[in-house]
């Protein structure tokens, strides 16, 4: 229903079933509950919950339209919640018991969830009212506080799938600039109501004296406002660039603005014509449209973020007396914390109790966890998967690696400026115009000395770069939303341009080009029959390890409903042992299946299958690339460079094979590939980098322009230029190619008001532009550059992206 | 003739009341949120015997500063 992220229609073939409740493909966990397919425990507790709740409603409005528990943000634990300097930032007003809060709730996506978040007083009557601003993925919650504690609600929140997310930012809200908007409205009524006073006028109604200087009284009164309060950026912005010595286009607009004003107040106080007034206010009508239409962003998408963002606020510190929750930023070296399931190690650590499955995803993008023994050091911003552990703080969190990651992208300020094309001209221009005024202006004082206000005021007036200025914001306002419905969002209509001079293209592998989800799977061994086949998978389907569910996933086809599994015992962090039909089935580490441990390349996991005690061989696990990948870098490669940087020792040879030897570099730490972003930089290119992870940052910070990749709205990603779609990447050649089409046609369209602006200084210079003249030639200008640019951004959408 | 002048001033002022309004609904938030309203008006209202607790509208908090 909404293009930001909507889940994918998911396109099962016929013989899987799809979760009810979420729309994934059931796989190894498939459970019926009430006649309705599941793919997990935590979509069943949903809808139980919600069915409980009489709120049923939400699968009747759209399919499948649930949030998968671990596809929700949970760095953030309750307790976070409970701590004043957050839920200050929160709080919008609370009197009585009775407290209102907004939240940033981004996993919501159609209207399933706003009928589901709007009615949360129907699972507990302690919420009094709840809102969605869909636009800002924000819920606006009234409760009573004095039954419903905050962490409850947001506990609440987490269980139904919409857990909340603090951002640093906290209260400040980016808003559509509700000023902007108000003086758009201001210059359409004073627009109108001063065409309308003007007609009499063209019209020729000269019978009537005194309704003429009525009229003309009245134009006077509401250009005032247009000048001292719709006009005020553009003469702020303009004196800012003169202060700077540096040209911008906004000069021209206010020198024609002033020229407008002066010569039509000095026309209706000498009762020499009605003046300009329509012209001027149609002017500042059109102008502030164009600014409102580039002002437009993404809210709901943070493209900016901070450290604390990224990391649990709170953790569980374990005393004497019990457990705590302290900052993390309070935590001292030795201090003994608790991490569970699912959630981040916010410090460099040591494991001291439980078996740790850390999944770096977060930091690198390798989805596949490492298993870490007591005493074994785990680095901040790896996540646990599994059980909960206890671990030693070993540094203190401005020591640790995540806050040494955050430093390096902060000191990124190297990136080359960029020239802006409307600058360029807009220098030029400037200077063209005063020289003409100044040479119209001695022509006429050696023929009429009479001539000389009236023809230099015309000049500067038809002048103004009206449609010049609209030119770029609606061709690259239009390119920024026609990319936005195909999943590329931009930060703001400067980076199209950016983009469009771009000459090199360098991706991250882990987590970019690879997939997060998809694995391929290769058995080595003797085959196993189909037997075989389906006692390895009812072993996998009753392990809860992130291997065994690929497993359990990829062997589905051979499925036996016969196969009934006994005393499955799960041995944690070296494998499950189980007994099916009789017969005993290892699956697991090579230990413990008892096989011969094998070398196994970067990036691979091996899973050993034993049955009845003899090691039958493993299947080898690999990340696989995103489909289209090897198209798009193709077809990239017919007008960029491209390059790979990986922090891997090796790259798979089918990924290798894309791209040319010497533009690969293995090995790269964060600081390696910022520093191979800038030397290509000092080497004259421009360069694009594509990036997801946090190790990424510093690269993507340093880039021209920085893209991250993501699969789901809800993730957390480094500050960039611009957030993808990771189902999009593989159309990342047609948005270079629109990005590069929208700027010939903003050069088209340049040309197109550059014709008028001459036609209407010619005209001017011979002494004959009357206001009827300016009435007709501005807004007709303006409306046909914004035509034309609109038209033809869509239509290059429409043949690039298809 | 002079009516001319009667029916200006009241359309000017007219008009200049549709102005405060729009200048109204911008600064109350009006404009905030483009995607939630045109989803709710679709939406029923929650039939009152299905759920605990249904809280009519005219909660005093319906009323409460903004």
């Amino acid at each position: 229903m909404f293009p930001l992220f909507a889940p994918v229609a998911s396109q099962s073939p016929a013989d899987t079933s799809t979760c009810y409740h979420c729309g994934d493909p059931c796989g190894g966990e498939h459970r019926v509950h009430q006649g309705k397919d599941f793919c997990c425990q935590g979509c069943t507790v949903v809808f139980d919950l919600l069915n409980e709740a009489g709120l049923c409603n939400y699968y009747e409005l759209e399919r499948q339209p649930g949030v998968k528990q671990a596809a929700s943000v949970d760095e953030q634990r309750a307790e976070l919640f409970a701590l004043e300097e957050v839920r200050s930032k929160l709080v919008e007003f609370s009197e009585e018991g009775i407290t209102r809060v907004r939240l940033h709730v981004p996993q919501m996506h159609c209207s399933s969830c706003i009928w589901l978040l709007e009615n949360l007083s129907r699972i507990n009557p302690d919420i009094i009212r709840s809102r969605v601003s869909f636009s800002d993925k924000e819920l606006t919650v009234t409760f009573r506080e004095g039954t419903l504690s905050l962490p409850q609600l947001v506990q609440l929140l987490r269980r139904i799938g919409y857990g909340p997310q603090v951002t640093g930012g906290g209260g400040k809200r980016r808003e559509l600039p509700h000023l902007l908007l108000i003086r758009v409205g201001v210059a359409g009524f004073i627009f109108g109501n001063t065409m309308l006073f003007a007609i009499p006028e063209y019209l020729g109604a000269d019978g009537e004296a005194g309704l003429k200087t009525g009229f003309q009284w009245l134009t006077v009164l509401f250009s005032i406002p247009v000048v001292f309060f719709l006009s005020t950026d553009f003469f702020r912005s303009a004196w800012a660039g003169i202060r700077s010595r540096t040209a911008n286009i906004d000069q021209p607009i206010a020198l024609g603005i002033v020229a407008l004003w002066t010569r039509s107040l000095y026309d209706v106080l000498s009762g020499t014509g009605p003046g300009y007034f329509d012209s001027l206010a149609g002017l500042l009508f059109f102008l502030l449209i164009g600014r409102w239409y580039q002002a437009y962003t993404y809210r709901a998408l943070r493209f900016d973020r901070a450290l604390e963002d990224f990391l649990p606020l709170v953790v569980l510190r374990r005393t004497d007396q019990g457990e705590e929750a302290v900052k993390v930023a309070a935590l001292q070296p030795g201090d003994r914390i608790l991490v569970r399931d699912q959630e981040l190690v916010p410090v460099d650590a040591i494991l001291r109790e439980g078996t740790a499955h850390i999944d770096n995803s977060f930091i690198t993008g390798e989805p596949l966890p490492v298993r870490k023994a007591v005493g074994g050091t785990i680095k901040a911003g790896g996540r646990q998967r599994g059980a909960a552990i206890e671990l030693e703080v070993l540094r203190t969190f401005a020591d640790s690696r995540l806050k040494q990651l955050w430093a390096e992208q902060e000191t990124a300020h190297g990136r080359p400026a960029m020239p802006r094309l409307i600058d360029a001209l807009a220098r030029r221009f400037t200077l063209a115009v005063l020289l003409i005024s100044v040479g119209a202006g001695l022509y006429w004082w050696g023929r009429d000395p009479a001539q000389v206000w009236p023809v230099v005021t015309a000049v500067l007036i038809v002048a103004c770069p009206c449609a010049l200025a609209l030119s770029m914001p609606f061709a690259y306002g239009h390119t920024v939303r026609l990319m936005g419905r195909r999943g590329l969002f931009l930060r703001s209509t400067e980076v199209v341009e950016r983009m469009a001079q771009i000459s090199t293209v360098v991706f991250d592998k882990t987590g970019t080009l690879t997939a997060r989800e998809a694995h391929r799977v290769q058995w080595v061994g003797t085959p196993l029959d189909i037997r075989e086949q389906a006692l390895a998978h009812a072993v996998a389907r009753n392990s809860t390890h992130p291997l065994s569910s690929v497993l359990a996933q990829e062997l589905k086809q051979a499925a036996d409903p016969a196969c009934r599994v006994y005393g499955a015992h799960e041995h944690a962090g070296q494998g499950i042992l189980a007994t099916v039909d009789r017969t005993t089935v290892r699956v697991g580490s090579a230990a413990f299946c008892r096989a011969v441990d094998r070398p196994r390349s970067k990036g691979e996991a091996q899973v050993h299958l034993a049955i009845n005690g003899a090691p039958r061989g493993y299947f080898s696990i690999r990340k696989q690339p995103r489909s289209g990948i090897a198209r798009a870098v193709q077809a990239l490669q017919g007008y960029y460079r491209t390059g790979l940087l990986t922090g891997d020792v090796q790259v798979d040879p089918e990924l290798a094979g894309l791209f040319a030897a010497e533009t690969i570099r293995t090995g790269c730490s964060p600081l390696d590939k910022q520093e191979a972003v800038r030397q290509q930089q000092q080497q004259g290119a421009r360069v694009l980098m594509v990036g997801d992870g946090l190790n990424d940052a510093g690269a993507l910070a340093q880039a021209d322009v920085g893209v991250t990749v993501t699969e789901t709205s809800a993730a957390l990603t480094p500050s960039s230029d611009a957030i993808m779609d990771a189902a999009a990447l593989h159309r990342l050649p047609g948005f270079l190619a629109l990005s590069r089409k929208a700027h010939r046609i903003v050069i088209a369209s340049l040309a197109i008001s550059l014709c008028y602006n001459i036609t209407g200084v010619a005209l001017a210079v011979a002494g004959h532009m009357t206001p009827l003249i300016a009435a007709i030639l501005m807004p007709l200008s303006s409306v046909s550059v914004v035509g034309f640019v609109t038209l033809s951004t869509w239509w290059a959408a429409r043949r690039t992206l298809g | 003739m002079s009516v001319i002048f009667l029916l200006l001033t009241i359309s000017t002022l007219m008009a200049g009341i549709f102005l405060l309004a729009f200048i109204r609904s911008v600064r109350k938030g009006q404009y905030d949120d483009d995607r939630s309203p045109a989803v709710r008006i679709l939406l029923d209202d929650p039939a009152p015997a299905a759920g605990p607790a249904h809280v009519p509208i005219t909660h005093p908090i319906a009323n409460e500063p903004t």
